[in-house]
């Protein structure tokens, strides 16, 4: 199972958008539950990891849950996928 | 990947509440015997106790051998001061070779002075990385206890702290359970809109979920925001009497 082209940069950016708000995996699985995610909290897990691939209209609500999650705060958003430029390489390819 | 449906989801985070509910009973039979157990290991022993204590130092859950580790552990919460709270605070052993001489706490070395208390060793407990309580052990006479006896209190002290780690306050099942609440309404809500989407313009279920979520990108509302106006409902859940969910 590959990953696509826009989904480690993806992730990359929603990592660091939770840490600079400071929001853990299991809240941020629980609410992108309430706004009809249908993947399970270990997959997440899983995926905040980098170790499995979940589909694009998944990783979007991932990202939605995480914005409507900081709105009273003025850190990193988290990116749709729309957002990512896949030909783009990673601003810190490094810190991955 | 195995499909997984929301419902096994929710039977999790539904144990996990259940889970919570049930171990303030619980805790108070593993204090129970925890103490007892640490009573009967360490020679010189006359009593044992084990108290969880929340954030404000306010003790949660505690069991003790007997009245006397009680009415001294009483004297530390009330004083605010003593070998419990110093453990729990600098997440240090503290051992007391005599209570009657020694200047640390004054006042609750003053209160328990016509109590059987000489000799104290009291451990925190430990887990994940935060204190969420002591461990101690009374001995009548002064010099009862040694270095090696706070090296063995600390090995009884790291299983119990992971065991005991998973109790908490009562307060928090039931934030669980309201954050658990908002997430099913808004869910039911999201899914709703969705079924109406996929009805009205004969949708599948993720391109009605992708319209919704442009229609909140695009206007800078949630998505249960989103999802309230199309179906013309308030996006808040009710409150009151659906509250008795608890």
């Amino acid at each position: 199972m590959g990953f696509d082209s826009t989904e480690p940069e993806q992730r990359r950016r929603l990592q660091a958008a939770l840490g600079a708000a400071q929001i853990s995996t299991g809240d941020l699985w629980l609410y992108y539950f309430g706004i009809g995610g249908a993947v399970g909290e270990y997959e997440v897990e899983a995926y905040m990891q980098g170790l499995v691939s979940i589909p694009q209209l998944q990783r979007d609500l991932l990202a939605m849950a995480a914005n409507e999650l900081f709105t009273d705060h003025d850190g990193p958003r988290a990116p749709y996928s729309d957002e990512i430029d896949a030909d783009d390489p990673p601003a810190k390819p490094d810190e991955a | 990947m195995i499909k997984k449906y929301p419902l096994d989801e929710l039977s999790t985070a539904l144990g996990r509440i259940m889970g919570l509910l049930l171990t303030e009973e619980k805790v108070d039979h593993a204090v129970q015997h925890l103490s007892r157990a640490v009573r009967d290991s360490i020679p010189g022993t006359i009593g044992a106790g084990v108290s969880l204590l929340d954030p404000h130092a306010r003790p949660v859950s505690s069991g003790s051998t007997g009245r006397i580790v009680e009415r001294a552990d009483a004297f530390q919460y009330e004083l605010l001061q003593g070998p419990c709270l110093t453990a729990w605070a600098t997440e240090e052993s503290v051992l007391i070779n005599d209570v009657a001489t020694d200047g640390r706490w004054p006042s609750w070395s003053a209160a328990v002075v016509r109590l059987p208390v000489r000799s104290v060793v009291s451990t925190p407990l430990i887990a994940g990385g935060e204190a969420i309580g002591a461990m101690k052990i009374y001995a009548d006479v002064p010099g009862a206890f040694e270095d090696s006896t706070t090296g063995l209190m600390e090995l009884f002290a790291a299983p119990a702290a992971t065991l005991l780690a998973h109790i908490q306050t009562s307060e928090i099942p039931e934030r669980i359970s309201q954050s658990l609440q908002a997430a099913l309404y808004n869910r039911d809500l999201i899914n709703r809109a969705c079924g109406v989407l996929m009805e009205r313009h004969t949708l599948s279920e993720d391109i009605a979920l992708r319209q919704l979520m442009r229609e909140a990108r695009s206007s800078r509302a949630t998505l249960s925001e989103v999802s309230a106006a199309f179906l013309g409902v308030s996006p808040e859940r009710p409150r009151g009497s659906s509250d008795g969910l608890r």
